[in-house]
């Protein structure tokens, strides 16, 4: 265990952190769920990768730096405590991209990944469907073969950004008559594929941050599945361990949250519960917990292990963590937590961040299978009847 | 900068492990809880093990290893509720006694033949003194009366709290052992009872808090261990982290052994009542949460997504 920094990663800090002082937009972006601040983010994403930001651990020839999870840290960082906007492309780069250079390739890596950090492609994830949420081996949808084509037909749903994004990548039926986890697979698809009805959903806040899709007889080249035919539960399984252990949610982003919950709180110090008091110094203790527990992941991945089952233990506690912080910001603001925008005119950022927060329990795999998969995976508790 | 905890460093820590499941099982703690809860070979095997010379300069006959390794396996005393004072004498009182260049004792400590128990005013109390005894809750503590004499340092708390922190995680995993070993066993409406939802989601709660405190407790044995000038905060947040998981891995455990658990049959009060005591020794929660919230609130500490290690 060591915790300084060597000179080069303090060099590397100092890099990424001049460019955002440089580059960053100096006004907040319109939220990512509606039209008008997906084309705000989608041109921050270019921004970025024109300075090679886009994914630094990817190798330079897909537009990465080429640089290890620590330097990947301390780029979410800067990031994060810059306060630079959400990122539009990160189902592609955090979730599909270490897919793909796991399972894609040559071919694949080169056609997918380099555009991807460029962010001239937005990823949406396709795996959902209205009979297939938590038990996701219940995926109706099919995509069968013919000749050199899959044929998909059928109804996926929740899918975030798919209202707006460039390609999808789902988990379908292609072996006909099989069963829950056997017989599907990984594939790719054009969102503006003749076949493909994209129905924008209204969320809790008003704005269509996800899709349904429905897809009729969407011909879709064999050369887009990911991994062999019949495999795609184990590739979605490793997409789904990127989502929960390690990339989806890296620890700047909910530090930032409790920073700014520390100033709000100061703020507001004088007629706060005790409870807020507590809450607040919780919020510094929790995120920085998960960001050494990260920083440990980041090395024993580095040092060639992998991340197993203990990827729930995260999913878990980050994403109640950030309903805590968001839910203890609106018992301060008191009155005005439900005001859209302050008297001042500026957005009630933690009444959006609070709306958000409901979700994170929900999506990446609920937080009930998450404890499921805790208890039986990693303590060993017994599979059996639910009760 | 490197979380990782290297593995010829937890090599150690395993071997404490392996000896004492080997050793100081529960039949051991029903031993000393009906005789004299002290047993000099028990001391003497973790004499021979060098434990009591963990942190001692190698100038001094011991290992001169480091806060990290002593916490490692403090984790281990707390993970077999160990009564004998170790890491009171090896873990708490040696590195202050370094703190202050006192070495004349170091030797005779390292070789098993001295042992120091620390005195300090937060507590009222102290552990296996000389004192006026007093009653404890765990039948294997040895409580005396706070001498005239105690020390009222802030290094000697913090060496304290962070070995406490280090000795809760291991009462809290060992008793989430437990708990999953019965609910495995236990059979009800036909079934084991672990196979029933409410208990896997209780537990995995406790998993989850431990999972977040151990790598606070590890960077907090290695903040003092470097001498950093916040380690006082981090030691906080480990004795505050460390607690609200053992004190939530005792009240699931005992929930998940039904009556069983509220049995002094039963083994796991032994745990549990080590995790009560532990858990307000050396500072209370409102004392650790005090410091951390002086830092945070009060802005002592640079906080945010650049200062993870500050
Ligand atoms: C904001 C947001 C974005 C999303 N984005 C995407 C996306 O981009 N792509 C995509 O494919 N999907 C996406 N989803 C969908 C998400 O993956 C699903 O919502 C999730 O898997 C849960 O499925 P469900 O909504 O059908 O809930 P259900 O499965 O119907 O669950 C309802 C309730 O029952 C509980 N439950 C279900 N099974 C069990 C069990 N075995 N034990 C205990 N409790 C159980 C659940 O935990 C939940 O509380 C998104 C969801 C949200 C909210």
């Amino acid at each position: 265990m060591d915790l300084s920094y060597t000179l080069e990663q303090d060099a590397f800090r100092a890099e990424i952190r001049s460019w955002l002082a440089a580059n960053k937009p100096a006004n907040p972006l319109v939220t990512l769920e509606c039209r008008e601040g997906y084309d705000q983010h989608v041109a921050w994403e270019r921004q970025l990768a024109s300075g090679n930001w886009g994914m630094v651990t990817w190798p330079e020839a897909y537009g990465g730096r080429g640089l290890d999870l620590i330097q990947w840290l301390i780029f979410e960082e800067e990031y994060w405590g810059s306060g630079a906007p959400l990122r539009a492309n990160q189902n592609g780069i955090f979730l599909l991209g270490p897919t793909i250079m796991e399972y894609g390739t040559e071919e694949q890596k080169a056609r997918f990944l380099t555009p991807m950090a460029a962010g001239e492609v937005i990823w949406a994830q396709a795996w959902s469907e209205p009979g297939a949420g938590s038990d996701m081996a219940a995926i109706k949808t099919t995509a069968y073969r013919d000749g050199d084509h899959y044929v998909i037909n059928g109804q996926k749903t929740w899918s975030s950004r798919a209202s707006f994004a460039d390609w999808g990548f789902g988990l379908f039926r292609t072996e006909e008559g099989s069963q829950r986890h056997k017989g599907l697979s990984f594939v790719l698809f054009d969102l503006d594929t003749p076949g493909i009805t994209r129905r924008p959903i209204r969320q809790l806040h008003g704005h269509p941050g996800f899709a349904e899709l429905f897809f009729d007889d969407v011909r879709v080249p064999v050369e887009n599945r990911l991994a062999g035919e019949g495999e795609g539960w184990k590739v979605a399984m490793a997409t789904a361990g990127f989502e929960r252990g390690l990339m989806l949610r890296s620890p700047g982003r909910f530090q930032a949250t409790a920073r700014r919950l520390v100033e709000l709180f100061r703020k507001h110090e004088a007629d706060a519960a005790p409870s807020a008091r507590e809450a607040v110094a919780k919020a510094w203790m929790d995120t920085q917990a998960y960001a050494y527990n990260t920083y440990a992941v980041a090395a024993k991945i580095m040092a060639g292990g992998s991340i197993g089952a203990e990827a729930s233990l995260n999913k878990i506690f980050w994403s109640e963590l950030d309903r805590a912080m968001n839910r203890t910001a609106m018992q301060l603001l008191g009155a005005a937590a439900e005001l859209r925008r302050f008297d001042d005119g500026s957005m009630n950022d933690w009444l959006e961040g609070y709306i958000f927060s409901l979700s994170g329990p929900i999506y990446a795999g609920s937080n009930e299978i998450q404890r499921n998969i805790t208890a039986e995976r990693l303590l060993g508790m017994p599979r059996v009847g639910a009760g | 900068m490197d979380m990782l905890i290297a593995p010829e460093r937890l090599e150690l820590a395993e071997a404490v492990r392996d000896y004492l499941s080997g050793t100081h099982g529960p039949e051991v703690l029903r031993r000393l809880d009906a005789g004299p809860n002290r047993d000099p070979a028990i001391w003497q095997g973790l004499v021979e093990m060098g434990l009591t010379g963990l942190l001692v300069p190698e100038e001094h006959e011991g290992l001169g290893m480091g806060l990290l390794d002593a916490a490692l396996i403090a984790r281990e005393c707390g993970r077999a509720a160990l009564a004998e004072p170790l890491v009171d004498s090896a873990f708490v009182a040696v590195p202050w006694l370094l703190a202050q260049d006192q070495t004349d004792d170091l030797a005779a400590i390292a070789a098993g033949e001295q042992r120091v128990l620390p005195a300090h005013t937060i507590n009222g109390w102290q552990a296996d003194g000389d004192g006026e005894a007093l009653d404890s809750v765990d039948p294997l503590r040895n409580l005396s009366a706070l001498p005239a004499d105690a020390s009222d340092d802030p290094h000697l708390l913090d060496l304290g709290a962070l070995m406490s922190a280090a000795q809760l995680v291991g009462l809290a995993e060992a008793m989430l052992d437990q708990a999953v070993e019965y609910s495995k066993i236990r059979e009800q409406f036909g079934q084991p009872v672990g196979g029933f939802q409410a208990l896997k989601h209780k537990l995995a709660d406790v998993a989850v808090a431990l999972e977040f405190a151990r790598p606070v407790a590890w960077r907090a044995a290695q903040a003092m261990d470097d001498g950093a000038a916040s380690a006082p905060v981090h030691v906080s947040h480990a004795k505050i982290a460390a607690t609200d998981a053992a004190f939530l891995a005792a009240e699931s455990a005992i929930q998940v052994h039904g009556a069983m658990g509220y049995t002094y049959e039963v083994d796991l009060h032994f745990w549990m009542k080590r995790a009560w005591a532990l858990g307000g020794a050396w500072g209370s929660r409102a004392f650790h949460l005090k410091r951390v919230d002086d830092a945070v609130i009060g802005g002592a500490l640079a906080i945010g997504p650049e200062h993870t290690f500050a």
